[in-house]
């Protein structure tokens, strides 16, 4: 297809060819074309299959307002190509086919349409109920989109960015470059959204004359140059608005242009005030195969020729309803269209000298005449026009049918903004009410129509949004407010709602293949007003996100019942406003996520890492995850721990003391230096959320630590339950400042004596002993703990994080005679299993209090008035025969271990496993769980139901804890 | 263990960057590199300042404290830098002193005083375009018109909480400079994302010397 010659209007550059594949076939567009442009220069014109009825789909509104031109391209189906710059080397393919676009062998489907009524698998296929199944899938198989392989990969650039402003304008037409212009004159921050890949809205493309006489392209063009040239205004093109928030969050995504660094940006943006000047969409008119290839909006037809040089046809014939249809008509017929004549539903009001330059150019308008019918088996032939009342026809061959019922003010963002919608009887749309603080429209979204009133409003918009953040005085604001008010206002619009014809296949919807007929049945049905039709009938609810039938709905839903507009709102408009890629959401790919200070020692001696809250951790090391290995090297040798992900806290001031009494349930007043005390914290209902030990390093000067899991919430916690005691106290986060290796095993205390500058025999270090000495010939200060949580002989030592890979060194250095080798997270499970340790999080859950878990014996009930968090609570429970117990399991089977949060049942449900593993120091299999109390007692048999075990449980039986070493010896050699 | 295991003992930063070091000094057990190779002139540069002691300071009247003889801010968000010592007010009770200079005294003996250098990494990114980086990394507004660096904004810079400090901005460039702190966990998280966000600015790892040849140029409030 040959390009028309070269336009000011241009947005290609027809000297580049970019060459792109479709259906096997090696074709060219050129730069700046989007992939729909190119396909319809190369001669297609049926882009797809509808959803349901396989109607063939052509090129509509250039805007992706629909589903009919969504194709795959790179392997990603869905594409919007009307909206999809062309790139050099893509693959296009067709979507919803069997055989091509053109050819399609479901077409028969579209026959069959009296058997899919509104709703009709609401109401069809469920009885008897075992055809549901059947019938869904063959319904599904039938109709849909397109469809992705499993194994595709996006290999695009995603990025994000957040922006801050005072003003954001969405909508970078004339209206939005002026509010944008007015408001940072003021010395505010302004951003500028834009949809298309350029400023300029409607005023880009057209030759009609602005309010100096300039052609419309050209004022654009001005005041792109000014925006551009603002320091203040920061543009972002190629961005629609997917989303709008309280306070203002704006948000958008971009698509990258070549040189970019990224391929799609997500946008968010925080603004004092928004703008919207999003103008105005063409409303769909509503005729017999209103949706034929070869029938467009009239703006899609003008922009093909204006903006890509490409005649939509050769013979054309408009049905419109407003000016703008007029105005195209003349200028396509300019540029070399035939322009068979030009139905106009309205009666009066038209633009004199545009009728008079039609008439001048031999076309003929009909007043109060319309679309009827679009003939064609699959692109428009030839079009019958009839009157307003159907008593007159008229038929016309044509390949172009350039049709719009009224125009539709695109106020998605205002509504996601809250702003009050009702309908205006003079523009015949849906327009604000009320807006929320800082929120201002300005342009055709008002319904205005006049170049200089377009403009104006966006200035006083802009400095509106000025006002509002205190930029301008008000005074500025109210003389704007009485020149805009001279100015031509908006101008009546189109109320025609449908053409005189039954509605068989006039679609209100095309996405969903939603007829005029369908809403009357799902009228007749009694879903009656637009939400609940949109339900039934699936009206907007495909990937054109409503803008197609928005409009329509609610004005048909009146018209079929004989109601006024006013009685009825549009649909709920929800985000995202736009089709997103979700690559675009997950923008860039950093998995935020902590470290531990050896974290690359333990990667080099094969550590397999997991994530675990913020943290990844080496939770084995080997391929063997039983842990057999390293367990017994725990058990008979010694063994290295990173256990840096501890919670550690400073807690110093005057009332230290007294926040401790608070929030652990132990009495921390009897705590003595050099000892360490282990003690719990329970939440207001006495289950325990935290457990850990303090020791006291001088007056009113604590270190504490906390579990991994809690360390983010500890400041908080602590704050919030002495916010009304007026306390002075501080805390001071030192997670991340001490590395914590444990030291465990029988040879434990072999190694630490190499590398330590201080004594710790048992006699000068016994258990549960807290010192401070220093390593590495005085290099290194330790904080050590005797503490037996593997049930073994171990040494917890806390060393600033920048040495902990030093002072790791030195023990393996000085464990390598041992055989001294690293222990993972499942190991560390698995042997403080076997001692009967619990872990928090693993044997409770939130309803799991301290007396439930045998810590009963942390609780000091005679710590005064000291209030201590949970106490009152773990009073009541201490009675309550009901609650779940945990108790030691024991296998039947010694080899068969049950998953953790297998389910103890009889006839019901009695309680859960909370850890169970194959003891390799026992032999056994074993574990710990909780059980309703009954089941508490030593030697009750107890069924394990786990998934997929296809009905055989498993047997255990109650047995007392520790599994290991009971009298604790180990851990105090 | 021996002298020549203590001097033997090396302290590690929280941060690495994938940079060939010019030039380094061992400075109280840091192998600090004051130099990368292709640093390049332009800007804008990344750097790591972990090795520089921070204190947190807490107290009932912290007003009163003269941390390294510099008064405290009054108000939460404030900063103040005098000789190379950056005093940020977080709250009405604390503070956190960072010696951008590098030289300390030590820590004063009071107990208001907590070293935290060991518990958080620091990082300055400065140069042209410093603030489009940031807004790929955080929604806070580090830009915004109403305050005038330096300045304190406590949130979340690459999603990890931190304290970051606008210590420059300057107009029409987007250029300036933050110094943040965060979790030193992070650390690998942290320079991972903040080089792929200013990739396409040009941003690269610098030495402690470009730093320190900046520093003059901040102004206190």
């Amino acid at each position: 297809m040959n390009r028309l010659r070269a336009l000011p209007t241009f947005r290609i550059d027809p000297a580049r060819r970019v060459a792109f594949r479709y259906r096997n076939r090696s074709l060219h567009g050129v730069a700046g074309d989007t992939v729909a442009t190119a396909l319809y220069a190369n001669g297609v014109r049926i882009f797809g299959r509808s959803l349901k009825y396989h109607r063939p789909r052509g090129l509509y509104s250039l805007d992706g307002e629909c589903s009919n031109t969504c194709m795959q391209v790179d392997g990603i189906p869905n594409v919007r190509t009307e909206n999809t710059p062309l790139r050099e080397g893509m693959q296009i393919k067709e979507q919803n086919v069997v055989g091509s676009a053109a050819f399609d062998l479901m077409a028969f489907m579209d026959k069959l349409d009296r058997l899919m009524p509104a709703g009709f698998y609401y109401r069809s296929l469920h009885k008897p109920a075992r055809l549901w199944p059947v019938a869904m899938r063959q319904v599904r198989r039938a109709a849909g989109l397109g469809k992705i392989s499993p194994d595709f990969r996006y290999g695009g650039r995603c990025d994000e960015v957040y922006l801050n402003a005072e003003v954001c304008v969405v909508g970078g037409g004339a209206a939005g470059m002026s509010a944008a212009l007015s408001a940072a004159e003021s010395g505010l921050r302004v951003i500028l959204l834009e949809a298309r890949p350029w400023l300029g809205g409607c005023f880009d493309y057209r030759p009609g004359p602005s309010q100096d006489g300039e052609p419309l392209y050209r004022r654009s063009r001005e005041l792109l140059r000014s925006v551009s040239e603002h320091p203040g205004i920061r543009v972002f093109t190629h961005s629609p608005v997917v989303g709008h928030y309280t306070d203002n969050l704006v948000t958008a995504f971009q698509t990258g242009e070549p040189g970019d660094a990224f391929d799609y940006r997500y946008i968010e943006i925080r603004s004092r005030t928004v703008v919207v000047a999003t103008g105005c969409i063409e409303r769909p008119l509503l005729f017999e195969h209103n949706e034929r290839p070869g029938v467009m909006q009239v703006g899609c037809a003008q922009r093909l020729a204006r903006t890509y040089g490409l005649l939509p046809g050769e013979r054309a014939v408009f049905s419109v309803g407003h000016d703008l249809g007029l105005e195209a008509a003349v200028d396509l017929s300019d540029l070399g269209l035939e322009i068979a004549c030009v139905a106009d539903l309205r009666q009066d009001g038209h633009d004199e000298h545009l009728v008079t330059q039609l008439a001048e150019r031999g076309i003929e308008v009909l007043r109060g005449w319309v679309a009827a019918r679009a003939h064609g088996a699959r692109a428009v032939r030839a079009v019958t026009l009839a009157t307003l009342d159907g008593t007159v026809q008229k038929r016309l061959d044509c390949d172009l049918l350039a049709a719009s019922a009224g125009l539709t003010p695109v106020v998605g963002p205002l509504t996601l903004a809250g702003a009050q919608m009702d309908y205006d009887a003079h523009t015949g749309a849906f327009l604000p009410s009320e807006l929320p603080p800082g929120l201002f429209t300005a342009g055709r979204l008002l319904g205005l129509h006049d170049a200089e009133s377009i403009e104006t409003s966006g200035r006083l918009a802009g400095l509106q949004a000025a006002a509002h953040c205190g930029a301008v005085d008000a005074a500025a604001v109210v003389e704007l407010q009485a020149q805009a008010a001279a100015l031509p206002g908006p101008q009546r619009g189109s109320k025609l709602v449908t053409a005189p014809v039954k509605g068989r296949k006039s679609f209100v919807c095309f996405d969903e293949d939603t007829t005029v007929k369908n809403v009357r049945q799902s009228i007749a049905r009694g879903f009656d007003i637009p939400e609940l039709i949109k339900r039934f009938s699936s009206a907007g609810t495909g990937p054109g996100q409503g803008g197609i039938p928005g409009h329509n709905l609610p004005l048909l839903t009146a018209h079929l019942q004989g109601k006024p507009p006013s009685s009825f709102v549009s649909t709920t408009i929800r985000a995202p406003l736009v089709p997103v890629p979700v690559a675009a959401y997950a923008g860039s790919r950093h998995d935020m996520c902590k470290r531990t200070p050896v974290h690359d020692s333990q990667k080099a001696a094969g550590g397999v890492f997991r994530r675990m809250g913020v943290w990844r951790r080496a939770r084995y090391f080997s391929d063997d995850f039983s842990c057999r290995e390293e367990v017994r090297n725990v058990r008979e040798n010694v063994g290295l721990l990173d256990a840096s992900t501890l919670g550690k806290f400073r807690l110093h001031g005057p009332d230290a003391l007294k926040a401790l009494q608070r929030i652990y349930i132990g009495d921390m007043s009897k705590m003595t230096a050099g000892k360490i005390k282990y003690a719990a914290m329970c939440n207001d209902d006495g289950c325990v959320i935290d457990d850990g030990v303090v020791v006291k390093r001088g007056e009113n000067d604590y270190y504490f630590t906390t579990s991994t899991a809690r360390a983010g919430a500890t400041i908080e916690w602590f704050r919030y339950h002495t916010r009304y005691d007026g306390w002075e106290f501080h805390l001071v986060n030192l997670t991340d400042a001490f590395g914590v290796i444990n030291l465990a095993g029988p040879n434990a205390r072999k190694v630490l004596e190499k590398v330590a500058d201080a004594d710790v025999s048992n006699e000068a270090f016994p258990f549960a002993a807290y010192r401070e000495f220093t390593a590495g010939g005085g290099a290194i200060a330790v904080r050590a703990m005797r503490l037996g949580f593997v049930g073994e002989l171990s040494f917890e030592l806390h060393v600033p994080s920048s040495l902990m890979q030093a002072l790791w060194g030195l023990l393996e250095e000085a464990g390598k005679p041992f055989g001294i080798r690293n222990f993972g997270v499942e190991a560390q499970n698995v042997l403080r299993m076997e001692k009967g340790h619990i872990i928090l999080g693993q044997e409770s859950e939130q309803r799991t209090n301290l007396l439930d878990l045998g810590l009963g014996f942390l609780w000091a009930r005679d710590k005064g008035e000291c209030k201590t968090v949970g106490e009152a609570a773990l009073r009541h429970a201490e009675n309550d025969p009901g609650r779940l117990k945990l108790v030691g399991i024991r296998m039947q089977d010694p080899q068969r271990a049950p998953k953790d949060g297998a389910l103890i049942v009889d006839r019901r449900i009695r309680g859960y496993v909370c850890t169970a593993r194959h003891s390799f120091t026992l032999e056994q299999a074993v574990g710990l769980a909780l059980v309703e109390e009954p089941l508490a007692g030593i030697g009750t048999r107890l069924d394990i139901y786990e998934d997929e075990c296809r009905g055989e449980l498993l047997k255990a039986e109650v047995v007392a804890v520790p599994f290991y070493d009971p009298d604790g010896k180990r851990m105090r050699m | 263990m021996t002298t020549e295991t203590k001097s033997a003992i090396r302290r590690v930063s929280p941060v690495c960057f994938a940079a060939a070091p010019g030039e380094s000094e061992d400075r109280d057990g840091w192998q600090v590199v004051t130099r990368y190779e292709n640093e390049g002139e332009e800007g804008p540069w990344l750097v790591d300042l972990s090795h520089r002691p921070r204190w947190d300071v807490q107290d009932g009247h912290v007003d009163a404290l003269r941390p390294g003889g510099v008064s405290v801010p009054q108000e939460a968000g404030q900063c103040r830098l005098q000789d190379g010592l950056l005093i940020n007010r977080m709250n009405r009770t604390q503070a956190a002193v960072w010696h951008l200079a590098g030289a300390t005294d030590g820590m004063p003996a009071e107990a208001a005083y907590t070293d935290v250098g060991e518990a958080t990494l620091m990082l300055a990114l400065f140069g042209p375009q410093t603030l489009r980086i940031c807004e790929k990394l955080s929604a806070l507004d580090l830009a915004g018109l109403q305050r005038r660096p330096p300045f304190l904004v406590q949130g979340p810079l690459a999603h990890v909480p931190c304290q970051i400090v606008v210590a420059q901005r300057n107009s029409g460039d987007f250029g300036g400079g933050i110094l943040w702190t965060c979790s030193r966990g992070y650390g690998r998280s942290m320079v991972h994302a903040v080089l792929d966000a200013g990739r396409e600015f040009g941003l690269r790892p610098a030495g402690e010397q470009r730093f320190t040849d900046w520093l003059p140029s901040l102004s206190s409030d």
